[in-house]
């Protein structure tokens, strides 16, 4: 008899989930949403996600439960959240790799196209450093040398793609610069053999360098903006010598939060207001700040014409530097 | 200095971070004994957990359950042959042997004390040397890293059992699996067969508690008929004659710890490894011989994970750099409490230094505390008839691998490699090379890669940096030496000379 009522119930079971979403459409959320990190604890998209989260939280009215699911330069998670149903319960936190996955073979799935952006946080400004007892004081110093010594001074890399592989390739286009580069697991570990003298320079992200070169460990020669950082007193912008890099600025890494594009508009409308203001909290764009990146807290349109701005600067720079595996033009991503 | 420590005892006189201290400790201990749970991923958690609170209760927590962490990983590999953690992978070599000649008790005593004893030697070179330690650490160049995963893997002779060509077999197995996935250097996927979900290539923590668990699971099997061990648990505490003797042994694992904690990208997995393989060169007369319940096999990488944790703090300190991924996440946690890791820290927050020897050393003596106590109860696991034992541990593999990442296809790979292992033991191909090789495989193919890179792609400019550069030197004698002392070249020369002596 028990057997016989459960199996009543359990066919009563799909009825209940229509009716639970007809009245979700009004209600919205009513348990917890479940954020997918594209990147491994302790990275710069996971300390990001899980210090807006709490404050987004709060605005929404709902815990968000993060997860991290790295692996595969992130197209894991992004590949796990385009597989979830499109109801606004799964949210994915990346960075600005998955623009780069068409060109670099490593998903089909376009993040400007399939996803929305609930809002892009912030964008780090890269910064030029170098090992301090080099003899290097500025931007030009180093180019002359690499023109001088073709193949012989060591970056430190992240692998194709990364920043550092993007920022050189852009540099390189002032011509006949050649390079040794070597790619480390993630900006840390470059920086590590930065200090080592492992490696003579690296075009590092303003938040994990700044540090290093407020104790004189390492020496910023230029930052990769057209104007100076705050977080870098004294530090020229790289226009300042080669005012024709100012056509691919303004670039760096950038995080922010994504959904389906296919999530129902009222309920990306609640979530866009929740990280807007979540992304609003002093506490928040404090600690942004003062790891010297740029609180960006923008969502929809205007998101958008910001990722497809970059996609397009940095696909036909490693398109150009021929880095790239799929041409840009294929995947029909317009020339800058 | 006495203001150093105020701060040292700040979180053993504060009731609330001495109780937050204590319960990181005994919940560390229950994470790091179930396998998947690890670690770095509770660290991580509790960062959002603890994001509204001050830094120091979160830092007291976090170092709690790191300290407790290491060490619980050793409890799962005595009791049923699954190490907890990583780092616990060379404890089972010697610990479950312990455990089914009935003295898991005795095994668990020995593996608390010599924790706490590690750990204590990793806080001391915190404490006294940090600054020398880090600027050590950073010295090594990838070619280094490169002879320190070579070292690593002569290990393979020590774990081949019955055969050495086995043995090679089952490591060279190891490496080729670790190669699976996104190529770090060029980002091409390697043996993924075009799809994304082997691009992250294959967890070797999901191929741990299959090697180790479920075929261990399967291959007790066979004995369902046979009553378990008797577990004698009359003495729990080592005696004073034995740990005496043990001393010197613990000591240079823990040195072995602090170091390679300390350096960046190498964490207490391979400090245990390499541990317990200097135990099984240097020690000449074991209790038993390695493998079939060493006591030694147990005191050396017991000592050298714990001292690793105090290594890796080294160089987060004093350089903002972290030692291993747990430091990596504690340093995303300063962050976002407005802290600013990095080589100002000592300077700018003075207190951060001696606080947090201060609450290692509270975290361990909470460790020893915890972990002496129901120990007895424990190792009355061992004692559960296999009929219910067995399908606990394929429950404990289900979900412990689930828990990595929260990812099914893990589930999948833990359970063939778990029947795969069935058949490995069954033909006396040994499991443990082949989980060596999934961990230092990728590490030595990096740092090959990345020290070629650097010599410019030219052989002779990479094949002279070996012996230019002082580390590289040493390290290079040592793994020829290592290598000599392994092939009748040297035995005969050995004797050579000998003979005119």
């Amino acid at each position: 008899m028990i057997t016989r009522r459960s199996l009543g119930g359990l066919a009563a079971l799909p009825l209940l989930a229509g009716s639970r979403m007809a009245a979700a459409q009004e209600a919205y959320p009513t348990r917890d949403l479940l954020g997918l990190i594209q990147w491994g604890a302790g990275g710069a998209t996971d300390v990001t996600a899980r210090a807006v989260t709490p404050h987004v939280e709060q605005a929404l009215g709902a815990k968000i439960v993060l997860q991290n699911r790295p692996g595969g330069s992130g197209a894991i998670a992004m590949t796990a959240v385009h597989t979830a149903p499109a109801d606004g319960y799964t949210l994915l936190y990346a960075a600005e790799n998955p623009l780069l996955y068409g060109v670099l073979n490593l998903s089909r799935i376009d993040l400007v196209n399939e996803f929305y952006a609930v809002n892009v946080l912030a964008r780090g400004v890269p910064v030029i450093v170098v090992n301090a007892d080099k003899p290097w004081r500025t931007l030009k110093d180093l180019v002359a040398d690499m023109r001088a010594n073709p193949g012989r001074i060591r970056m430190a890399g992240t692998g194709p793609g990364g920043q550092p592989h993007v920022v050189s390739s852009m540099l390189s286009s002032l011509g006949n610069i050649r390079h040794i580069s070597i790619p480390f697991d993630g900006e840390g570990p470059g920086l590590t053999a930065l200090q080592g003298g492992h490696a003579d320079f690296m075009p590092a992200g303003s938040g994990a360098a700044a540090q290093h070169v407020r104790a004189g460990r390492l020496r910023a020669l230029a930052v990769w903006n057209t104007e100076p950082l705050p977080s870098f007193p004294g530090v020229p912008p790289a226009t300042a010598d080669f005012p024709e890099l100012a056509r691919f600025m303004p670039w760096g890494s950038f995080y922010g939060v994504w959904v389906r594009r296919s999530v129902p508009e009222d309920r990306r409308a609640k979530l866009v207001a929740a990280f807007k203001a979540g992304a609003s909290n002093p506490q928040f764009v404090e600690l942004m700040q003062g790891n010297g990146n740029v609180v960006m807290n923008i969502s929809g349109d205007e998101a958008d014409n910001f990722l497809k701005r970059w996609q397009s600067v940095t696909t036909w720079t490693l398109q150009e530097a021929g880095a790239a595996r799929t041409s840009p033009a294929e995947l029909g991503i317009p020339r800058p | 200095m006495s203001e150093g420590l105020t701060y040292f005892l700040m979180s053993w006189t504060d009731p609330k971070l001495l109780l937050l201290t204590a319960a990181g400790t005994f919940a560390g201990i229950y994470i790091g004994a179930i396998p998947g749970l690890s670690v770095t991923m509770a660290a991580s958690i509790l960062i959002s957990f603890t994001f509204s609170w001050d830094v120091n209760p979160a830092l007291a927590l976090i170092a709690g359950v790191y300290m407790g962490g290491v060490y619980g990983g050793s409890r799962s590999a005595i009791l049923l042959n699954i190490p907890g953690a990583p780092a616990a992978i060379a404890t089972a070599l010697d610990g479950f042997p312990l455990a089914k000649r009935g003295e898991a008790g005795v095994a668990i005593g020995l593996t608390t004390v010599t924790s706490f004893f590690g750990g204590f030697v990793g806080i001391i070179a915190l404490a006294v040397a940090a600054p020398a330690i880090s600027e050590f650490a950073l010295l090594f160049a990838p070619r280094d890293y490169l002879l320190l995963a070579m070292m690593g893997l002569l290990l393979v002779g020590s774990l081949s059992g019955e055969s050495l060509a086995k043995g090679l077999y089952a490591g060279a197995l190891g490496i080729a699996l670790g190669m699976v996935g996104m190529d770090p250097m060029t980002a091409e996927g390697r043996f993924t067969f075009g799809t994304v979900q082997l691009m992250g290539g294959i967890p070797y923590v999901a191929a741990m508690i299959g090697f180790f668990g479920v075929s261990e699971a399967l291959a007790q099997l066979h004995n369902l008929k046979v009553a378990p061990v008797k577990q004698n648990v009359s003495r729990i505490l080592p005696s004073w004659s034995l740990l005496r003797r043990y001393m010197p042994l613990s000591l240079r694992s823990s040195a072995i710890g602090v170091v390679i904690g300390a350096l960046p990208g190498t964490g207490g997995d391979i400090a245990a490894l390499m541990a317990y393989d200097q135990a099984k060169r240097t020690v000449k007369n074991p209790s038993r011989p390695f493998g079939e319940g060493a006591y030694e096999g147990v005191v050396a990488p017991e000592s050298a994970n714990n001292a690793a944790v105090g290594g890796a703090y080294i160089p987060m300190l004093t350089l903002g750099i972290p030692g291993d991924a747990v430091t990596a996440v504690i340093i995303g946690a300063l962050f976002i409490h407005g802290l600013k890791p990095g080589p100002m820290l000592m300077i700018e927050t003075p207190h951060l230094f001696w606080f947090t020897v201060g609450n290692l050393t509270l975290a361990n003596v909470f460790m020893l505390i915890f972990g002496l106590t129901g120990v007895r109860i424990f190792a009355k696991v061992v004692e559960t008839p296999p009929g219910i034992l067995i399908p606990l541990i394929m429950i404990l593999s289900v979900v412990g691998t689930y828990a990595i990442q929260n990812s099914v296809v893990d589930v999948y790979w833990m359970l063939g490699f778990g029947i795969f292992g069935y058949f490995l033991r069954t033909y006396g191909f040994q499991v443990g090379p082949v989980v060596l090789g999934m961990i230092l495989g990728p590490l030595m193919d990096t740092s090959y890669r990345r020290a070629m890179i650097s010599a410019g792609d030219d052989p002779i400019a990479f094949a002279l940096e070996f012996v230019t550069s002082p580390l590289s030197l040493v390290l290079t004698l040592a793994v020829t030496l290592l290598l000599l002392g392994q092939t009748p070249v040297w035995r005969g020369l050995k004797g050579r000379l000998t003979r005119q002596g």
